[in-house]
């Protein structure tokens, strides 16, 4: 196998992808979608943190994999909030633009 | 032949408790003006009967273990509260806490009687009166760090209040003022106690216990917690330079707010220094001595400069409050005998003296309408009674031998003496002082011809529930002018024990 | 024993007091309460008759045996009360006995238009006169103190009595404060004392060695701050002004208070406090300078006054300076005395000045009553207006011409033998007293030229108010009798009290007892009176000074009643400016006024804007500290989700980044 540092490269590049998606984008359902990559970043790091423990310690380690279909669960639920938010923020202001939601400040 | 009567009467837990009911039912079934005003009248004033059964049961003269850092106090009662923590409800008064027992009911029943006719929301009014008496009661018999504390902190809401709802033109700034200001030096106290109680490991926070083992610690320690302690009562009682909360207090509070927080709460520094700060820490007490001497000659210097100056009656009466708290805390710096009596004497003395003064600017306030002395003038021609009382008050306060200031200041000016030499001549110079601005206010006030910036013609003498509550109290300063010793060879006992816990004679 | 009952001297006009201020109106029938005042203090002074009368059989209340009480106990400290009746008691309760009696008698005709008023008015005189008497009978320094200081305050009640007066309000005012300063310096010596010797009371104190705990130069000082306490009640210079100011109150209480009683308390004092004066000669030095000074410089302010009142207040404090002049010689001979060896007349100094003291009360009493008398009749107080009173007011003319007579110095009326003592103890005080004598030289020749200015300014004024031609408008007449007859008493009391010296043993001996104690081998001789008579005649010094006294009556005479001499061109040049300085009262007044307002005040001012706008300022300024740091801070809510995941993110790779670095391997 690859060394598990690839995997672990490959999913802190794609957190940064995400985090960048996060701070920058201008339509609020891009945002909600970098979190998602964000998210499955971090099923990436628990699924290989899964299979190269198996390998390590030689029986069927399976929390990284178990954790990671739990994560998945909860980021379909979040998504699923995050729209509705979405919508409502749609009818309300006419404009999903994050630049121009700003009514909780000092 | 008292303390029979008084045997197994838990006289103290009585007089906290009758106020607190008499508080209850006002705010409960407190509906017209009459049955608020009669519940207050009869639960703040059993406790006065109860407090004048303990002066004549009072125990003294006898000769008491040396080397006890507390007096034994009498009229003791303990319950467990929470043991784990070594609360108790404790209670027990010697001398020191013997006079201000005393005026503390008689303080809140006469203010109810003067506030008589208030009519915004008296309920409210009459049944946070009630509240504080339950707390300064409290403050005052409390031998528990734990509950002491509580009760001092009860004191400090209905005050807040009170200025705050019933008070002056500028009532909103002055009742935060005073609140955080003396919130945060409770909370300097606060940090000592529990700085104490950790130090000592010992699972109690009762005073006795406690004042035999924390004279113990190390000097350093000892001193800074007393530094702390000098801070949050000395904000109290008021110290120059932490005093600027008082003339705002004083002058937006409504006359009885006033009277209670001149005539009490003031004392309740005074007696914290007393009873927990210099026992408790006698090494942090030899090392603060000359500091607090210092800042007790510049509080009655100082406050005295500045009363000539106002032309507020009430702010003037305010500044003399900070004067003559400042004799208190000269003669608990002298660490001696004479000093630490007469500074009871005077609390108790400036409580009833204060109580005059304040009720005064009550009454000329409310007849005249106005307080600031240049509009004033001849006033005595239209209100003969008050402008007795006003005199005989002013006089009182100004030390006239005969009345119940002078025994107090002159043993504090023998007790400077004694201690600092020749220092005497600077505090000794706020006599003249004293005398001129009181003097130049009731001249320019009282006499002379009837002044025609207000007007007049509306003017009427002071009305009954007016009158009589500054009477009894002129009574009670003559009397005790002419007798200190009912006072002073009482208070004498628990001194003398103090002190040699200190290592003095 | 008479002398046994002496506590009750001060109780019977205590309870008039109480009766007139407590017992509601219409119980107290006749006007205002006077007769209450008037039966006991008649019944004080039939119990001071029989006190003097057992101390003039020698029994005294002194020393252990004088009985008190404990007052206040203090860790150390005790301050007992009690009565001490000796012969300076006597002639205290004698003077202000008979005179408070007769001055209150004679209220009932002065006081008599005041109305309402007179309840007050009677109550605070019977108050005064029961705390005076409390005054010369304590037993202990504190005692009379607290009578000392109630004295001052029923000087203020009775100065400020006509209230709706702005002048008389701040009279009254200042005349407490003045007095306040002296009391000052009065307690600060108290305290030394108790520090010092451990205890207040007289027994105590009067020992010979009571002071030697302390070093000479705190004994001084307590002695110096003790007479400072004199100078206040006693109107010295310099805190004489109040005096005069004082002459706003009733003419009555004039008399009473201001000329015969409370302005004695301070000679009383220094008189009492004789025994400890001693053991601090420097002390006796300063009383005497201070007396000389105080009387020179009063008579000229009297020479320039128009008002009869103000004449008659600074007439009182010259002669009160006398009084402190002699007490003072008196003193510094005794200490030369102390020194040598047995020495005749040590008693002379401390006898003269309490002679000069009795008969000053009776005479200056007669003098503002008869004042009193005229402003009645007259309705004003201003000599410019009076004249020709002589022929409508015959009772009141002739008793006060006796009573000048007296004071100017003329024999045989009794003002001439004790001022002559007077100058006599100074004049001996020149030659014996050690350290200080040339001064004492100095010092007579102002006594000497107080003497002129006396007669003259007396004379002036007699002149001024009676002889001549009406000036005045309007109808003038006698007082009634409850106002004449006082003055009778008085008047042959003022010819005759002088001749006290001659009876029995005669008054210098009888003071002299009164200070026995002092010294080991103090020789109290009895003077016989012939002796004395002759020696009075045949002194230079008596010559000179009655020469002098003569000359100011024929000057006051020339000028006034035969108008041969004008003053008029006296009003020019260097003289002209003397008199506008006599006539503003050489500023004093002004001075003080100037330094009250413009330095006191003006500290005051300073300090109010201090405790404003710096301690209040810091204060507040931590409150603006508070909501500002707040303000700053809050605009982090910037309210973009996206700002706060930004930090978030920064924080998370913060914490990841200590935790490498830091965290150590495990």
């Amino acid at each position: 196998m690859i060394p598990m540092i690839d995997w672990l490269i490959f999913a802190v590049l794609l957190l940064m992808v995400g985090a960048y998606g996060v701070l920058t984008a201008k339509n609020g359902i891009i945002v909600l979608m970098s979190i998602e990559i964000m998210l499955n970043s971090a099923n990436i790091s628990l699924v290989a943190f899964s299979a190269y423990s198996s390998e390590l310690h030689g029986y069927n380690d399976l929390m990284g994999q178990v954790i990671a279909l739990a994560s998945i669960t909860v980021a379909a639920a979040e998504v699923a909030v995050g729209l509705a938010i979405l919508l409502v923020l749609y009818k309300r202001y006419g404009t999903i633009d994050v630049d121009k939601m700003n009514i909780l400040r000092w | 032949m008292f303390e029979d009567l008084l045997q197994g009467m838990p006289v103290l837990t009585l007089m906290i408790l009758f106020p607190l009911i008499g508080a209850i039912l006002v705010f409960t079934v407190g509906r017209s003006m009459t049955v608020i005003r009669w519940l207050s009248l009869i639960f703040s004033g059993i406790p006065i009967i109860l407090s004048i059964l303990v002066l004549l049961a009072f125990q003294w003269g006898e000769a008491l273990p040396a080397g006890e850092n507390f007096a034994d106090p009498q009229f003791y009662e303990s319950y467990q509260w929470i043991p784990s923590l070594g609360v108790s409800y404790t209670v027990g008064i010697d001398g020191i806490s013997l006079p201000l027992l005393l005026i503390t009911p008689l303080l809140t029943f006469l203010s109810i009687l003067f506030s008589w006719d208030v009519t915004t929301r008296p309920r409210e009014y009459f049944g946070l009166m009630l509240i504080m008496q339950v707390g300064i009661t409290g403050v005052f018999v409390l031998l528990d760090y734990f509950v002491f504390y509580i009760f001092w902190e009860i004191v400090l809401i209905p005050m807040y209040f009170l200025i705050g709802i019933w008070g002056g033109p500028n009532k909103d700034y002055a009742a935060i003022k005073f609140f955080i200001y003396t919130h945060v030096a409770s909370l300097v106290m606060l940090l000592a106690i529990m700085a104490i109680y950790f130090q000592a490991g010992a699972n109690t926070f009762s005073m006795i216990e406690l004042g035999h083992i924390a004279p113990g610690f190390a000097t350093t320690f000892q001193i800074i917690a007393f530094g702390a302690f000098l801070f949050g009562f000395g904000v109290k009682m008021p110290m120059v330079p932490f005093h600027t909360w008082l003339p705002d207090a004083h002058v937006e509070a409504p006359t009885a707010g006033s009277v209670l927080l001149a005539g009490l709460l003031l004392k309740m520094g005074g007696y914290g220094l007393i009873r927990v700060a210099i026992p408790t820490l006698p090494e942090g007490a030899s090392a603060f001595s000359p500091l607090m001497a210092v800042i007790g000659i510049v509080s009655i210097l100082y406050a005295a400069i500045v009363c000539l100056a106002q032309r507020d009656l009430k702010k003037m009466v305010a500044y003399s409050s900070v004067s003559h708290m400042g004799f208190v805390m000269v003669g608990f710096a002298t660490l001696g005998p004479v000093g630490m009596i007469a500074g009871v004497f005077q609390m108790f003395a400036h409580g009833l003296v204060t109580a005059v003064l304040f009720m005064s600017c009550g009454v000329v306030q409310h007849h005249c309408g106005t307080r600031i002395i240049q509009s004033l003038g001849g006033i005595s021609q239209k209100m003969p009674k008050l402008a007795t009382l006003m005199t005989a008050g002013f006089l009182a306060s100004l030390g006239l031998p005969g009345l119940v200031s002078f025994p107090a200041e002159f043993m504090i000016f023998y007790s400077i003496f004694q201690s600092w030499g020749l220092w005497i001549l600077v505090p000794i110079a706020s006599v003249a002082i004293t005398a001129g601005y009181y003097l130049w206010a009731l001249q320019r006030s009282m006499f002379g011809p009837l002044t025609t910036r207000i007007d007049t013609t509306e003017i009427h003498d002071a009305n009954w529930y007016e009158a009589v509550p500054m009477a009894i109290l002129v009574a009670l300063i003559s009397l005790f002018g002419i007798f200190p010793s009912i006072m002073m060879s009482r208070i004498g006992d628990a001194v003398s024990i103090i002190l040699s816990g200190l290592g003095v004679g | 024993m008479w002398i046994d009952g002496a506590w009750l001297i001060p109780v019977f006009p205590l309870i008039a007091f109480l009766i007139i201020s407590l017992v509601p109106k219409k119980w107290l029938i006749y006007e205002g309460g006077g007769p209450y005042i008037i039966g006991l203090s008649t019944a004080s002074f039939i119990i001071s008759i029989l006190v003097i009368i057992d101390v003039l059989n020698g029994h005294t209340l002194t020393g252990s045996a004088s009985p008190s009480i404990s007052w206040i106990v203090a860790g150390n400290v005790e301050i007992r009360f009690g009565i001490w009746v000796d012969q300076l008691t006597a002639v205290m309760l004698l003077v202000v006995s008979l005179v408070g009696t007769l001055v209150v008698i004679y209220s009932v005709g002065y006081m008599h238009a005041e109305g309402e008023r007179k309840r007050r008015y009677y109550a605070e005189i019977a108050l005064f006169i029961s705390v005076m008497f409390g005054l010369v009978l304590a037993s202990n320094y504190i005692l009379l103190f607290i009578f000392w200081e109630l004295v001052g305050l029923c000087s203020y009640l009775l100065i400020g009595f006509w209230k709706e007066k702005p002048s008389a309000a701040s009279a009254a005012k200042r005349a407490f404060i003045v007095t306040r300063v002296g009391d000052i310096m009065l307690m600060s010596s108290l305290i030394i004392l108790l520090q010092s010797v451990g205890s207040l009371d007289f027994v105590a104190l009067f020992r010979n060695d009571s002071l030697a705990t302390m070093s000479p130069e705190m004994a001084t000082l307590a002695m110096v701050l003790l007479f400072g306490g004199a100078i206040g009640k006693s109107a010295q210079f310099p805190l004489h002004e109040w005096l005069p100011d004082a002459m706003e109150g009733p003419t009555t209480v004039s008399a009473l208070i201001h000329a015969a009683t409370m302005v004695k308390a301070g000679v009383y004092l220094v008189a009492r406090s004789f025994p400890m004066l001693v053991q601090a000669p420097d002390s006796l030095a300063v009383i005497a300078v201070i007396g000389g000074i105080t009387a020179l410089i009063a008579a000229s302010n009297a020479l320039v006054m128009n008002d009869i009142k103000r004449v008659l207040a600074y007439s009182t404090i010259s002669q009160l300076g006398y009084m402190m002049l002699a007490l003072g010689a008196g003193g510094l001979i005794i200490v030369a005395f102390l020194h040598e060896g047995a020495h005749e007349g040590i008693g002379a100094g401390y006898s003269s000045g309490m002679f000069h003291l009795m008969n000053h009360a009776f005479f200056k009493a007669l003098l503002f009553l008869a004042a009193g008398s005229v402003i009645h009749g007259i309705g004003t107080q201003d000599l410019r207006q009076m004249g020709g009173l002589g022929k409508v007011m015959k009772v009141t003319s002739i008793t006060m011409l006796l009573g000048s007579l007296s004071i100017a110095g003329i024999p045989p009326f009794s003002g001439f033998w004790s001022k002559d003592e007077v100058l006599a103890t100074t004049f001996h005080a020149y030659e014996n007293a050690a350290a200080y004598n040339d001064v004492f030289l100095l010092l007579w020749i102002m006594g000497v030229a107080t003497a002129f200015m006396t007669a003259f300014y007396m004379f002036r004024m007699w002149f001024m108010a009676f002889s001549g031609t009406q000036r005045s408008e309007g109808h003038v007449h006698e007082s009634p009798r409850v106002m004449t007859w006082p003055l009778i008493i008085l008047a042959s009391l003022a010819v005759g009290s002088g001749f006290a010296m001659f009876i029995g043993s005669g008054f210098f001996s009888f003071m002299s007892e009164s200070i026995a104690s002092i010294g080991s081998n103090v020789v109290v001789e009895a003077v016989d009176p012939v002796e004395q008579l002759v020696e009075i005649f045949s002194s230079p010094l008596t010559y000179a000074s009655l020469i002098v006294s003569v000359i100011g009556l024929l000057t006051a005479y020339m000028i006034y009643y035969k108008g041969k001499w004008s003053v008029a061109n006296l009003s020019k040049g260097i003289a002209g400016r003397m008199q506008r300085l006599l006539a503003n009262r050489y500023y004093i007044s002004w001075f003080y006024d100037a330094f009250a307002y413009n330095i006191v005040y003006g500290m005051s001012l300073v300090a109010d804007i201090f405790d404003r706008y710096v301690i209040d300022g810091a204060i507040n300024g931590i409150a603006w500290l508070s909501r500002k740091t707040g303000e700053i801070l809050r605009r982090g809510q910037t309210g973009y989700v996206q700002t706060y995941v930004a930090v978030i993110l920064l924080g998370a790779c913060l914490l990841i980044l200590f935790l490498v670095l830091f965290g150590g391997g495990r």
